[in-house]
């Protein structure tokens, strides 16, 4: 039934949505985790693709979590010349982790699960309201 | 009501069907009439039956840790749909099935 279809379609939505969350809380919680050791590599930023998966058995396109990568962008470098990770000049590297970015990723996540939620809620009323018509 | 209890009370629904369908089957055999009314409502439990038993199983799952919030809201919802899908069925049949027997001969 097609509204049953939308019912797990916006389900599976909002699974990847909080499987995005996930990956901003990471990346925002580690935006300062360095390496320990001298010229070591600090954590790199986790990106998270996401691609559409053909249910062959509902007849429906549902969304899917493709593959979690990396960001390859540079990393930030502070001169800090105390720290365990600064390498003979003086520098640490940061990891290239932007927390506006990660702010604005995570409020993206957020409007797109409650965009999810509202195609679920509005589904099971439009099933429920066509069911009192039984009544 | 926990879901145990409304799977139990499904069950017995079941098998009452299952009977009536017997009992409707044996009489009708006759005249060679399919018994619609039994296998409409059989069909209807045993997909109410289903979708509950797989609600269930979710809830179970997720208290393991095996599977999503999101994976359980969408199999209970589903299960408390075709509940009420179930009953408003059987409510129909019956009212008609007493309409039928408050006719006067």
């Amino acid at each position: 039934m097609d509204l049953d279809s939308a019912m797990t379609i916006a389900a599976a939505g909002m699974k990847v949505q909080s499987a995005r969350l996930r990956v901003t809380a990471e990346n925002l919680a580690n935006a300062e985790s360095t390496a320990s050791t001298p010229g070591g590599e600090p954590f790199r930023r986790k990106t998270i693709v996401f691609g559409n998966r053909h249910d062959r058995a509902a007849g429906v396109d549902l969304v899917d979590i493709r593959r979690y990568g990396v960001d390859r962008r540079d990393f930030e470098l502070r001169h800090e010349p105390g720290h365990p990770a600064a390498d003979a000049s003086g520098l640490v590297r940061y990891p290239n982790v932007n927390p506006l970015i990660e702010l604005t990723d995570m409020r993206e996540a957020q409007r797109s699960y409650e965009a999810n939620l509202n195609a679920l809620q509005l589904a099971r009323s439009m099933i429920g309201r066509t069911l009192d018509l039984l009544r | 009501m926990t879901i145990g209890s409304v799977s139990q009370a499904l069950s017995a629904y079941g098998a009452a069907a299952r009977r009536a369908e017997a009992e409707a089957g044996a009489a009708s055999a006759a005249k060679g009439v399919a018994p619609w009314f039994e296998s409409l409502l059989k069909a209807e439990i045993d997909g109410a039956r289903a979708s509950l038993q797989a609600g269930e199983a979710k809830s179970i799952e997720a208290l393991s840790g095996r599977a999503s919030l999101q994976q359980v809201v969408e199999a209970v919802t589903e299960a408390e749909l075709s509940l009420q899908k179930m009953t408003a069925v059987r409510d129909r049949v019956i009212s008609a099935y007493q309409e039928i027997m408050r006719m006067p001969i």
